[in-house]
């Protein structure tokens, strides 16, 4: 658990500040301190909290929410495939506590030290899972709280709702990392701004539609002209 | 977003129906694959998908705050501070590659510039 402890450390900055952010971010775009504090500690996923305030603020239909909770949180279906055959041998209710508690940085520290091990499931492997999940969870959780606090006596007319648009766009940045990415991406933008008419935020859906679809035809032309 | 400061949002059913759903989704993408093992297979094209949805959900979130119509009639886009204070949290990050410096930085632009804008 120690090792995990180690490894996790730096990033811990980060993920206080993360914290921070999303805290003042949820109470400046207009949820009470208690909504915003159970938000925190139940859902636990920054993305997908800072995603649905402006389609909350907005008053977008529950379903449309829930959607694009999903869709900002699907790397973690990719994450938990990978992970699963490290904890299977665990009974249920220990690997649905593995699972809710795992996050990004759990998963970058972790497969690089164990993808390749030869035997998959050790306790060795959990400790120094668990080493970095738990320290995460703290840091996560103290920060929201005190970014919540905080928010409660910023004045309203600093506009800090804005800081969580800045921090969704430090995620989403980095992911342009390729041309179908870019394309994809590009895609959604266009048609976000285009279809603001829609009602109910629908215009969200379309984006994801459209760079989906330009992303996978993006993949194949490049390919071809190579 | 703007239009909604300060304003605390009055349905409390609502709000804690929307946080038992975004649960609900950490929850399910989480610990779907260590309780159900590899029983749901990831085709190559569910994969491509999975890529590419993240990123477009986030830039369609992103988009229409810093590029709002002007009414949901009118496709007359508002430029203002928002879309600038944007550029410069992108260039900040672009220099440093540091998370805390850009929402900073961000902030900082989107006070001078609306000040500025103010002003004219």
């Amino acid at each position: 658990m120690r090792e995990g402890f180690v490894a996790v450390r730096p990033a811990l900055i980060a993920t206080f500040t993360w914290g921070l952010v999303t805290g003042v971010a949820m109470v400046k775009s207009g949820l009470s301190d208690s909504g915003a504090a159970l938000m925190t500690l139940f859902v636990y996923a920054g993305s997908a909290q800072l995603t649905s305030l402006p389609l909350i603020a907005a008053g977008a239909p529950l379903w449309l929410i829930f959607a694009a909770g999903l869709i900002v949180n699907l790397r973690f279906l990719i994450f938990s495939a990978a992970l699963q055959p490290y904890f299977q041998s665990l009974p249920w209710h220990k690997r649905l506590t593995y699972g809710y508690f795992s996050t990004d940085m759990s998963f970058v520290l972790f497969m690089p030290r164990f993808g390749q091990a030869k035997v998959k499931g050790t306790e060795a492997q959990r400790a120094f899972f668990l080493g970095t999940i738990v320290p995460g969870w703290l840091a996560w959780q103290s920060s929201s709280m005190l970014g919540i606090l905080l928010g409660s006596f910023v004045p309203s007319a600093w506009s800090l709702d804005f800081a969580a648009v800045l921090a969704l766009m430090a995620i989403t940045i980095p992911l342009a990392n390729s041309r179908p990415m870019l394309v994809a991406m590009l895609a959604a933008a266009i048609t976000a701004w285009a279809a603001q008419g829609l009602p109910l935020r629908l215009g969200l859906l379309a984006a994801v539609v459209a760079g989906i679809v330009m992303g996978i035809w993006a993949e194949k032309a490049f390919k071809k002209k190579r | 977003m703007d239009q909604t400061i300060g304003q605390v949002i009055a349905n409390d059913g609502y709000l804690y129906a929307a946080i038992g759903l975004l649960a609900l989704c950490t929850l399910l993408t989480r610990t779907t694959y260590h309780l159900f093992g590899h029983r749901i297979p990831l085709s190559d094209g569910v994969r491509r998908a999975l890529r590419y949805a993240p990123a477009a959900a986030l830039t369609g979130i992103i988009v229409p705050v810093l590029l709002p119509w002007s009414s949901p009639e009118s496709m007359a886009t508002v430029i203002d501070q928002r879309l600038f204070a944007a550029l410069v949290a992108i260039w900040v990050f672009q220099k440093t590659r540091n998370v805390l410096l850009m929402i900073v930085g961000g902030m900082i632009g989107f006070w001078v510039l609306r000040a500025v804008i103010g002003l004219w």
